[in-house]
């Protein structure tokens, strides 16, 4: 594989987010959910395709998301992930909370 | 926790293996989709999986966070905690017996005491909407209550409150019915209605009975207990006061009125004029618009009240409305839930021993595992987890302990109810009604919640020593017993002290001297219409000794009182009473000085009176009373509503009697009485009967000769005897729960001495063995386990008679008869507690005295 800029550990929580809002495109299964998200980042975040599971059993108990079973693109069983209603707002919510994270931390990187 | 969570979680517990499937496979197809990429993206077949999965990561953890994403660890470890607690206690069966039993027994008690609690004060009564019902009075500008008068009603009915949604008025009226003490009220056309209650068989009170009043409706119960269910009732008519009343349907199941016992019948409000002397006031039930808050409601009725009672006297008026709850059989303010409080208080005590009881074996047996808890300590366990593991033991112990308790409280209800109803005077037992007892879901709900905290409570501290680190090294959880006997034996002396009290208080009343006798008198009340007849019909009767009248029955409602003045002497609080000659033959009060009145002064309505000695002595000190005179005023005009008003001025004294005592004390007002001339003739008086031969008999036969003669006259026909028993009845019983409940905790504390001390000797075996190696006798080694009980005893009854002295001066600032300070039954109590104590110590100490220094010795 050719040489990447350093990846990016991911914050406490922000896995949450990027999983609500990729869903916000469709239910999608928990490979695709990794690869969109490795994609739009542009491998910059590279989420541990591990670390992706417990965090979607635990939006499913949240009830922001719901699992189905269907079948995948190439004719296999999947579970399908997809947002609730509760769940939308909660993508609402988190991302003003990640604005006003990210434009404070702006400003004291900006302000020093 | 959200639903969404519950159902996954309940999945996973009830279908553990489909969800470890559907893990796995979600697991697998990402593994296979990253292979395919793999592929794709150009690297070898063969590298391709082991690249994905190291892509993944560590499967095995993953698959454990996911598994903790579920949480079903939580309720896992909990079956896994109850499996381990049935199997051990299995291990166990006299422990776990103790406990259950133990626990069984305060629980059950404790239940009891709820079930009846909840049947007057918590159940809602079986009519619609029963939280917007209201009792509804006004308050004048002295804070006396005022119920509304029929006029005032019919007022507020026609000006169409915005606070009322809709209103009936009810009078109470009891009454005899063949014979039987009945209650029933007259209630307005819409009554039924407005309660949302229907007819099981017939119909209820319509508005069209108006134009034909005399029907009635009679409750569930009255007809299945009094006329078998017999459906031919309808149609029948029934006699009240000599008014044939027709039955025109029986209420539905489970109705009683809205009062605190079930009512017999109702009638239309249009029948009460025909029946009743007089009709001054009735009681309002208001149901408040919905979404109305209690006072929102009284701001907006107390300006169309004030309106009503404009035409009254200025210090009759309205100023303020009061609405109390129509929800529940009894309505308990503040003050009411203060006067029960003791009772709770005195229960929940027995339920505290009981838990201190099962704590003090729990620590015990806490020692004996010590072994394993520190074991499972070392090897990693967290402390925390072992205390839920001890709790969950303690909970799993107190659940059993509920079901006995439940089983126990039906038995001591049962019983409770029979022994009052054997124990009750006679005659009483007929206007006793008993709300239903029977458990509901709130009694449930009480079981379980006090049982998990029960088992909480027995259970916690328990589960705290046996967990600590350096459990069975430094640390001997002795004080910690110590301190839970000190608290047993200081809660049963308390309970058995204030039953002495109360059992002495009991015995007082009952050895008061009235100075009357009442052994062979029977008193009537009648309807004043068939006063004549009736009094035609005594005049026949042969078992008559003696017949006087009295305006107020002894025992009964109390004497009103008044106050007397002559020049410089003035007396409040003088009980009187109008009585016709004979009043004094037939309770025997002897004349000190002068004569009874004589026929004329009876007939004639003169001023004349007899003092009681004490009311001379107070007037008149060192000088004769008869042939003085003096004045009379009543006293306040409350006394008006329960007795005769006064009618005299100027009033000269011709004769003295004998004192009587209708009071429970024995002090100068409750001997103070004048008795004011009257005779049997006189409206309103009751009549006093002397009979010959069995009184009881006696009372029957007159019962069967008026009501032959004049039917429905007879409003009641009791014994005086009844009467004095009747008041030392709540005395009696409150000192039979309290003797019950001390007798109860005795037994408690008696098992948990007994338990402590046992340990402490078996603990303390190999002490007493070189204790006696090296010449200790037998007695002295008792002696030195004894002193440690009584030391404990001690310390507990000390607190014990503290508590009980605070409480009895409570007790007797309410009560007169109880005494302050009672030293017999302190003395009393005391005594039995400290024996109680020795005595559960004794075996253990005679064990420890036996102790073989040889065989002791050689086994360490």
């Amino acid at each position: 594989m050719p040489p990447q800029a350093p990846k990016i550990d991911l914050l406490q929580g922000t896995l949450d987010l990027l999983i609500l809002r990729t869903l916000r495109l469709g239910p999608m299964h928990g490979w695709a959910i990794s690869e969109r998200i490795q994609q739009i980042s542009e491998g910059v975040l590279e989420v541990n395709q591990g670390s992706l599971y417990p965090a979607l059993h635990r939006l499913e108990h949240q009830g922001w998301i719901e699992a189905e079973w269907g079948v995948s693109e190439l004719g296999r069983r999947a579970r399908f992930y997809t947002l609730t209603a509760t769940g939308r707002k909660q993508v609402d919510v988190e991302s003003k909370n990640w604005t006003r994270l990210t434009a404070a931390i702006d400003r004291i990187v900006e302000a020093t | 926790m959200n639903w969404n969570d519950l159902r996954l979680r309940l999945r996973a517990i009830f279908s553990p293996a489909k969800a470890e499937q559907d893990l796995t496979d979600e697991l697998a197809f990402h593994v296979e989709m990253q292979t395919r990429k793999n592929v794709a993206l150009g690297i070898p077949e063969a590298d391709a999986l082991r690249t994905a999965r190291a892509q993944f990561g560590h499967a095995t953890s993953t698959r454990e966070l996911c598994r903790d994403e579920r949480r079903i660890g939580f309720l896992e470890t909990l079956f896994q905690d109850i499996r381990y607690a049935v199997r051990s206690f299995r291990r166990a069966p006299t422990f776990s017996l103790t406990v259950i039993a133990t626990i069984g027994l305060g629980l059950g008690v404790n239940a009891a005491v709820f079930t009846l609690f909840n049947a007057y004060v918590l159940r809602p009564l079986a009519v619609r909407e029963p939280y917007s019902l209201y009792l509804f009075q006004y308050r004048d500008r002295a804070g006396k209550f005022h119920d509304l008068t029929s006029r005032q009603f019919d007022q507020l009915q026609a000006a169409e409150s915005p606070a009322i949604e809709d209103l009936h008025a009810v009078i109470g009226l009891a009454v005899r019915i063949n014979g039987r003490q009945c209650f029933s009220e007259f209630v307005s056309p819409n009554y039924f209605r407005m309660l949302g209650v229907s007819a099981t068989i017939g119909r209820t009170l319509v508005p069209g009975d108006n134009n034909n009043p005399s029907v009635m409706v009679l409750g569930s119960s009255t007809w299945h207990n009094q006329f078998g269910g017999d459906p031919a009732i309808i149609g029948k008519k029934i006699l009240v006061r000599g008014y044939p009343v027709e039955v025109v349907g029986v209420a539905q199941d489970g109705f009683g009125g809205l009062g605190d016992f079930p009512r017999d019948f109702w009638m239309p409000l249009a029948l009460a004029p025909q029946v009743l002397p007089k009709l001054d006031s009735i009681s309002v039930i208001i149901r408040l618009k919905r979404g109305l808050g209690e006072a929102q409601a009284k701001a907006l009725l107390v300006g169309s009240l004030a309106q009503l009672t404009l035409d009254a006297p200025a210090s009759e008026r309205a100023v303020s409305v009061t609405l109390e709850s129509r929800a529940t059989s009894v309505h308990l303010g503040f003050e009411g839930m203060l006067m029960v409080m003791p009772m709770f208080v005195a229960f929940g005590l027995i339920l505290l021993i009981a838990c201190a009881n099962v704590a003090n074996m729990m620590l015990a047996r806490a020692m004996a595992r010590q072994r394993e808890m520190s074991t499972r300590l070392s090897l990693g366990a967290a402390r925390s987890r072992l205390i839920r593991q001890l709790l969950t033991e303690s909970i799993v112990l107190a659940l059993p302990g509920a079901a006995v308790g439940f089983l126990l409280s039906r038995l001591v209800i049962d019983t409770a109810v029979r022994l009052i109803l054997h124990s009750l005077p006679g005659e009483f037992v007929e206007f006793f009604h008993f709300a239903p007892l029977d458990p509901d879901a709130r009694v449930f709900t009480f079981m379980l919640v006090a049982a998990v905290a029960s088992g909480i409570l027995f259970g916690f501290a328990p589960a705290i020593q046996a967990t600590r680190p350096d459990f069975g090294k430094a640390f001997r959880p002795q004080r910690l017993r110590n301190a839970l006997v000190i608290v047993q034996v200081a809660t049963c002396s308390l309970l058995l002290i204030a039953a002495g009290v109360l059992l002495r208080a009991s015995n007082s009343v009952h050895d008061l001297d009235t100075g009357l006798r009442t052994r062979d008198v029977v008193w009537v009340e009648l309807l004043e219409p068939s006063r004549a007849r009736v009094l035609a019909t005594l005049a026949q009767q042969g078992s008559i000794d003696t017949l006087a009248a009295t305006s107020h029955v002894p025992f009964d409602a109390g004497f009103p009182s008044a106050r007397l003045s002559s020049g410089r002497q003035a007396l409040d609080f003088v009980s009187y009473d109008y009585v016709s000659p004979e009043v004094f033959e037939v309770f025997d009060i002897r004349m000190r000085q002068g004569r009874v009145f004589t026929a004329v002064e009876a007939h004639s309505d003169l001023p004349v009176a007899i003092v009681s000695e004490t009311v001379a002595k107070r007037m008149w000190p060192n000088e004769d009373a008869v042939g003085k005179s003096f004045q009379a005023e009543v006293e306040s005009k409350s006394n008006l509503s329960r007795g005769t008003p006064l009618r005299y001025s100027e009033v000269r004294v011709i004769g003295v009697s004998a004192d009587i005592n209708v009071g429970l004390t024995d002090d100068r007002v409750s001997h103070s009485m004048v008795y004011f001339p009257a005779t049997a003739r006189t409206a309103q008086t009751k009549l006093l009967l002397r009979v010959k031969g069995d009184t009881e008999s006696a009372r029957q036969s007159i019962d069967r000769a008026l009501s032959a003669a004049a039917p429905g006259a007879v409003d009641k026909i009791h014994k005086m005897q009844e009467q004095i028993a009747g008041r030392v009845y709540p005395f009696r019983m409150t000192s039979w729960i309290s003797t019950f409940l001390g007798l109860l905790a005795l037994l408690l504390t008696i098992t948990g001495i007994y338990g402590v001390i046992s340990y402490l000797v078996q603990q303390r075996t190999k002490e007493m063995g070189i204790r006696k190696a090296l010449g200790a006798t037998s007695s002295s080694v008792v002696a030195l386990v004894l002193r440690q009980s009584a030391r404990l005893a001690l310390m507990g009854i000390t607190i014990g008679a503290a508590l009980s002295l605070a409480v009895s001066r409570l007790l007797s600032s309410v009560l007169v008869v109880v005494s302050g300070f009672d030293m017999l039954a302190l003395t009393a109590g005391i005594a039995v507690v400290l024996a109680a104590c020795l005595a559960a110590s004794l075996y253990p100490s005679l064990e420890a005295a036996g102790v073989d220094p040889m065989t002791t010795l050689r086994h360490d």
